[in-house]
């Protein structure tokens, strides 16, 4: 079998505050391979979050170790080492602007960062702006345009360095129902021409089912996954699937497994 | 493009807008020719207030006294401000890099913040001899600890999202500091700077009025002796020049860098 993406080997992470400690995830396992589209899937607080920060070097883990093309990239409280990190791609929850850069200043900042100068890569910092429609605004500060040009930006600062792997922990979800249609579907576009292994995460179960080829369900108390759901459906996927019975009966699967969780949470 | 013009065009007219200059003037022109007549009107004593007209009369009169005091006084403020605001960062930036240095000085500047220097200068005065040149030292360490809490509460109150989008692209400290600590702190960083200025313009007053010999604080007290009232309100509002031009200056600079907050 060729050698996964990303792989998560029983992975916990305690948090340790000064009351009490925090079980945010347990015994986690699962395996991604190169240019999948997953899902992880789950209610609030179920460690979702938790998961993919660890991933991206943001917080250590507790125990069991994560792989990068094989290579262990968990190194208990040390730096995670740029090689590794230019990897990933970090799509926060809210656009995470930095309000003093301009638009094109904050999508450059992983470059700066990097140490990745010249042409080519002004270029590529060009394209990408062009790519989600942000090229006259590049000279704009944050607080001068909208919500969803923000989250915009925050992808395409997430791709400027050219990574593998793009980690989205509920990219749109602070975003209006429409945009968020229109912007899911732009993703698939990027996906299916770049071909970056994702890791999407959600609490909707429609957004799941209509972008990704499998879907990781999460549970409370502990943190953990309790399912693993494999999607059978074409690709190119678009909006008007949303009704077909295959679509349906997937969805149905989902809520039942989210709705187990809630029961086991109420006993 | 559309978009971009209209922003330019608003930072243009900003700029331009006359108002801003115009209606200072207009209220200014208003108190001077309200005290000029009602001074006049209710025959106030030269020593309670003389008018307007006579306190720039008398001022230009004895200028060639002053200037010296002036420009004494304009040393001291200008070189103890522009050791204090470096002062002020730099051990804001010191404090800052370890949690615990933070809590134990935070309450320190506070406390230096708000103990009036004036109060420590008769002791300086016995420490540092009797050169008027040290009264810079007052200045310094009358403005550094307002400048030092301001600039340390920007470094230690930044989002916890944006130290991890630094961590996610593997920043260093270094790196980290410069594009968000630091950027997050500067609105902060300029109000330090500009109550700094207040504060440098009370200092130097104050060392004037307890070492005495030299500076606009010291000429106060000297016409006053001679009754010369006119001149000694001159001497205040030299001083009120002098503080709202640095004010003033610091302001400037704070738009031209501060472009982000409106
Ligand atoms: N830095 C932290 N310190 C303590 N507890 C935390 C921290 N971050 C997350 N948690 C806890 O871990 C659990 C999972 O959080 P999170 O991963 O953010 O969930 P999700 O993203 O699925 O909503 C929650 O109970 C949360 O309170
Ligand atoms: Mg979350």
């Amino acid at each position: 079998m060729q050698e996964p993406k990303i792989k998560f080997d029983h992975v916990t992470k305690v948090f340790q505050t000064r009351s009490q400690s925090i079980l945010a995830v347990k015994d986690y396992s699962m395996e991604i391979a190169a240019g999948e589209f997953v899902s992880i899937l789950g209610p609030s607080g179920c460690g979702k979050s938790t998961l993919i920060r660890m991933l991206d070097g943001i917080i250590d883990t507790t125990e069991g170790d994560i792989f990068i093309d094989g290579q262990k990239v968990n190194y208990a409280k040390k730096k995670m080492p740029q090689s590794i990190l230019r990897k990933m791609g970090f799509i926060f929850q809210q656009p995470n602007m930095l309000p003093w850069f301009t638009v094109r200043e904050n999508i450059a900042l992983p470059l700066r960062v990097f140490d990745l100068k010249g042409p080519e890569w002004e270029k590529r910092v060009d394209e990408l702006l062009e790519l989600v429609g942000l090229t006259e605004y590049a000279k704009a500060y944050p607080a001068e345009i909208s919500g969803g040009m923000l989250q915009r930006a925050g992808v395409i600062r997430a791709m400027v360095h050219d990574p593998e792997i793009l980690l989205m922990d509920e990219p749109f979800g602070a975003l209006d129902e429409l945009t968020r249609e229109q912007m899911n579907m732009e993703l698939l576009d990027i996906w299916t021409r770049t071909k970056k292994t994702i890791i999407f995460i959600t609490h909707n179960i429609e957004e799941a089912v209509l972008l990704s080829s499998r879907v990781y369900v999460m549970g409370t108390h502990p943190g953990r996954l309790v399912e693993i759901v494999d999607l059978d459906l074409p690709r190119p996927r678009t909006l008007s699937m949303i009704t077909q019975p295959k679509f349906i009966q997937y969805r149905e699967k989902l809520e039942g497994c989210i709705g187990e969780i809630d029961l086991s949470k109420i006993k | 493009m559309a978009k971009n013009e209209a922003i330019t065009a608003r930072k243009k007219k900003e700029k331009r807008d006359p108002k801003g200059i115009i209606a200072p003037l207009v209220v200014l022109a208003i108190i001077y020719i309200g005290l000029e007549i009602g001074l006049r009107a209710f025959h106030v004593a030269a020593y309670v207030m003389p008018t307007p007209t006579h306190i720039i009369q008398g001022t230009i009169k004895s200028f060639a006294i002053i200037l010296p005091d002036f420009l004494f006084t304009l040393k001291i403020i200008c070189i103890g401000f522009c050791v204090a605001i470096p002062a002020g960062i730099l051990l804001a930036a010191l404090f800052s890099q370890f949690d615990i240095v933070v809590k134990a000085m935070q309450p320190v500047v506070i406390w230096l913040v708000i103990t009036p220097m004036i109060t420590l200068i008769p002791l300086m005065t016995l420490w540092l001899g009797t050169d008027p040149n040290l009264r810079v030292i007052i200045v310094i360490i009358q403005a550094t600890p307002i400048i030092c809490m301001n600039t340390l509460n920007g470094f230690i109150h930044v989002e916890q999202e944006k130290l991890e989008l630094a961590k996610s692209i593997g920043a260093t400290k270094l790196q980290t500091f410069v594009h968000i600590t630091f950027m997050n702190a500067l609105p902060q960083v300029f109000t330090g700077i500009k109550l700094g200025c207040i504060f440098s313009t009370i200092g130097a007053v104050s060392a004037d009025f307890v070492s005495r010999g030299q500076g606009l604080g010291d000429r106060i007290i000297k016409f006053l002796k001679y009754s010369n009232f006119e001149q000694s309100y001159g001497c205040i509002i030299l001083i009120a020049i002098i503080g709202i031009s640095l004010y003033t200056v610091a302001e400037k600079i704070e738009k031209r860098i501060v472009l982000w907050k409106k």
